[in-house]
């Protein structure tokens, strides 16, 4: 009986693998196809599959990055702006997406978010390196109290880098915090719409705050209805219709 | 002394008035109507004098089918002639005519004391009226021509042709009458369609004489431009304006030293000679100026490119900073458009040759020079980068049209020479963005690309094909599942290393209890011998036993295993001890196991002795 659970355990672990492989080798040659397409010059349709891919979760700097171009190519520098910003926020280091980036908020004339002084400082590293950091801090700065606790001499050694590891911890959550809250964290969005004003309340008739070119970024501070309510560049805010946005992580 | 005389000169006096009011006439009564024909809806006065009294009990109203008669005012007169004092009472009433035809007020009973005085009947004819409000309106009409004279205003434009979108310049006149207290509710505007005019702006205040007449004059200066070509009319200006107008007198009245030539002045009334003697009322009048012909022409159909609807006679400076650059450096190039014209439609100037140049939008600020903006300098900042290497900045150009002239005017910057070095890292990009139409200019800062770039590429980069194994996530890794799975493994450690240095706690303390228990048994026993009141037997048993505690003791070892060889390597003892040790244990041996001189004899002090000194001796 027990012989027999652990055979279709085996079976259904085949299975998935098989299947998993089988997917990613169908949307490799799915993007294959799109940048063939691109290639051609048959941006529309280029841009139709890899909007699939997007769709399908097989994400990866590179497809945002040929993504991106595609809607440059397409005159929607919005969009462009919005897709080479993910690529760049799934791998900071990627000189291809952050040239193309340059070049389409200088055709766009997009505004930016200004980092706070904090956020220029903490952008040494990513969230990521941040989170392995404090996870190495922490867990070093716990070992050193636990052999303090056990130790029946305490050592001023000892107990100094046991503190360091743990406010190299705390610092390290505390940059994770400012980045992932800061002006280009998870609630950073792209104008995607044309001819978007930013306005004082929840109305098309209300006063216009800014006017944002697309591309523009944004920080979405809270939503209602189909307005946001965002943090602009130059230090303002207000209102913005939901659909002329789209937020960089997915 | 003379102030005596004069106290008695003034006590015959009021003797004297007082004798004559005493014996003045035995009273009498009269009733005269101001107008014996009116109107429906006119008012008519009626005043009943009692003269020979100070007070009588008159009739608060007087009940006449078709006529509202009441009581309006009650005034007490008194005349002197040739020092006969006459004083008279007089009450006052409106009469309302609500029909038309005769009316007879009737006699009315006055009573004076106990007598009865009868006034005479009165016949008062009330002719119908075509419209019920007529009189009434015919009163406003008259009092609102009243108020008009006291408040005028009037539309100055200079020029009576003018080109479409050109600005020409316009005053309003209003004056007031100083005495009408004149409050503005609504400002002047000038009403018309087809043009558009900038905001009033005040540009003074004097005192003028019109017509015989002082008026204090506030004079408004604004712009007109029109929006089309064609013939209209501008104006006629008009405001609200609140002024104080005297009531209307119910009987003819004096003329005032105002109104010298009889021609009506409002400010006859005495109420303006004297402001406490009855009130004025406050009433709003509507000013409207003469509306003035304006003729407007279309603009020539060759208008230059860089023509922007900027009409008027304007001149053009340009400077740039810094000269000196890298490419994709940034250069600030200031253009100062400066005359007279309309500078809401002046736009920057226009960079003639763009090739090899990025252009950011520029940002502007105007400097008024006049009351209506139609006048000043305009300076406009551009950022403009070169994407290669250049010699200078292109000329700028601005196009307006001359009004005067009647022709298109392009005005050219000279070339302005730079020095743009090719090769260097392109300095980030302060851009000052213009945000479109929006009310508040965006500024935005770039930061640098982390790509470098020896210079600004003009078209995107390759696509790129390589794909990595497993998709990526958006999710930060602290929100990932196996981040926190993967804490698991330091926790284990962490719980195997406490769980190991515990143990090691508690094995250490059990050693450390066996050695204080032995510790403590040896010290024991080593009393117990030096008693010496044991028999042989339990002597040499506790001799050897605190021999191989001692051993086990040093060696860290169970006493028990302890033997004569180990104890005496133990203690590293020469051949004598050694033998002497040998001997306790032997002894002690035979008589446990023998049971010879067991529980009888006693064991001699020299052994004892003996026995001591060997086990005091036993050190490592």
């Amino acid at each position: 009986m027990k012989g027999r659970k652990l055979l279709v355990d085996l079976c259904c672990a085949v299975v998935c693998t098989f299947v998993g492989a089988s997917a990613f080798a169908q949307s490799e040659t799915e993007f294959t196809k799109a940048n063939q397409e691109y290639a051609e010059g048959h941006f529309k349709e280029a841009i139709d599959r890899y909007e699939a891919l997007v769709r399908s979760g097989q994400w990866s700097a590179n497809l945002f990055y040929d993504f991106g171009n595609a809607y440059f190519r397409t005159g929607d520098f919005g969009r462009a702006i919005l897709n080479y910003e993910r690529a760049l926020t799934l791998e900071r280091h990627h000189p291809e997406a952050a040239a193309n980036l340059q070049i389409a908020r200088d055709e766009a004339r997009a505004l930016e978010m200004q980092p706070s002084w904090s956020e220029r400082y903490l952008q040494l590293a990513s969230i990521n390196q941040y989170s392995i950091a404090a996870a190495a801090a922490f867990w070093v700065a716990i070992f050193c109290i636990a052999s303090l606790v056990f130790a029946r001499r305490r050592s001023a050694a000892a107990i100094a880098f046991s503190t360091f590891s743990l406010l190299m911890a705390a610092l390290s959550i505390l940059a994770i915090y400012q980045l992932d809250t800061g002006s280009k964290g998870r609630a950073l969005a792209i104008v995607t719409g044309k001819e978007v004003q930013a306005r004082l309340a929840t109305a098309d008739t209300a006063n216009s705050v800014l006017a944002l070119p697309p591309g523009s970024e944004i920080k979405i501070l809270s939503i209602r209805g189909d307005w946001i309510y965002a943090a602009l560049p130059n230090n303002l805010r207000g209102w913005i219709l939901a659909k002329d946005t789209e937020q960089v992580r997915l | 002394m003379h102030s005596l005389r004069i106290g008695l000169v003034f006590i015959a006096l009021i003797a004297v008035l007082g004798t004559n009011t005493a014996f003045a006439d035995s009273p009498s009564v009269t009733a005269v109507l101001n107008s014996s024909e009116t109107v429906v809806g006119e008012t008519v006065q009626l005043q009943i004098r009692l003269k020979g009294a100070r007070g009588a009990d008159a009739p608060e109203r007087i009940a006449v089918d078709g006529l509202e008669i009441h009581r309006t005012g009650t005034s007490q007169h008194f005349e002197m002639n040739n020092f006969n004092v006459t004083s008279s009472v007089i009450y006052d009433y409106t009469i309302l005519p609500v029909k038309s035809g005769t009316f007879t007020i009737p006699s009315q009973t006055i009573r004076v004391g106990n007598n009865s005085l009868r006034t005479p009947a009165l016949t008062l004819q009330v002719a119908a009226s075509p419209n019920g409000q007529t009189a009434q309106r015919r009163s406003g009409a008259s009092s609102t021509a009243e108020a008009n004279q006291l408040v005028f205003a009037e539309l100055i434009v200079p020029k009576k042709s003018a080109f479409v979108g050109e600005m020409v310049p316009a005053q309003i006149r209003m004056g007031f009458d100083p005495r009408a207290h004149p409050q503005l509710i609504e400002p002047p505007e000038i009403t018309g369609q087809g043009f558009t005019a900038q905001k009033l702006q005040q540009a003074g205040e004097n005192l003028e004489t019109i017509n015989g007449r002082a008026y204090e004059v506030v004079t408004y200066k604004t712009a007109i431009a029109a929006a089309r070509a064609g013939k209209f009319e501008l104006g006629p200006v008009k405001a609200k304006v609140q002024v104080l107008t005297p009531r209307r007198p119910t009987s003819p009245r004096s003329r005032s030293p105002f109104d010298l030539f009889n021609l009506d002045d409002p400010f006859s009334d005495p109420f303006f000679s004297n402001p406490f003697g009855q009130l004025g009322e406050r009433r709003e009048v509507e000013i409207n100026s003469e509306p003035v012909a304006f003729e407007v022409k279309p603009l020539p159909q060759n208008a230059p490119a860089s023509f922007s609807g900027a009409i008027g006679n304007f001149t053009m400076t340009t400077e740039a900073k810094p000269k000196s650059v890298q490419v994709g450096d940034p250069i600030t190039v200031t253009s100062t458009i400066s005359g007279r014209g309309n500078f809401d439609r002046v736009n920057a100037s226009a960079i003639e040759d763009e090739h090899g140049w990025h252009k950011y939008p520029p940002s502007s600020k105007f400097k008024q020079d006049d009351e209506v903006g139609i006048s000043g300098a305009k300076t406009f900042e551009m950022v403009l980068s070169p994407n290669e290497k250049k010699q200078s900045i292109p000329p700028l150009a601005f196009s307006y049209f001359d009004p005067v002239k009647e022709q298109y005017v392009t005005l050219r910057s000279d070339p302005i020479a730079i020095t743009v070095q090719g090769g260097g890292a392109a300095a980030p990009n302060a851009a000052t963005a213009q945000a479109g139409s929006a009310p508040t200019p965006a500024t935005a800062a770039r930061p640098g690309s982390a790509v470098p770039a020896t210079a600004k590429p003009q078209d995107i980069l390759y696509q790129l094909t390589e794909r990595p194994q497993v998709a990526q996530s958006f999710v930060p890794l602290y929100a990932r599942p196996h981040f926190w799975i993967a804490q698991l493994i330091p926790l284990l450690a962490l719980i195997g290393f406490a769980g190991w240095k515990v143990r090691q706690r508690g094995i250490n303390n059990r050693e450390a209890r066996r050695i204080a228990a032995l510790q403590h048994e040896a010290a024991e026993l080593m009393r117990k011998l030096h008693r010496g009141d044991a028999s042989p037997r339990e002597y040499y048993a506790e001799a050897s036993r605190v021999v191989r505690v001692k051993a086990a003791l040093a060696r860290n070892i169970d006493p028990n295993t302890v033997d004569v060889e180990t104890a005496a390597d133990t203690f590293r003892l020469d051949g004598d001890s050694r033998e002497r040790l040998r001997r306790l244990f032997e002894q002690s041996d035979e008589l446990q196991y023998s049971g010879a001189h067991n529980g009888s004899g006693k064991i001699s002090p020299e052994n004892r002795r003996d026995v001591l000194e060997l086990i005091e001796d036993l050190h490592v």
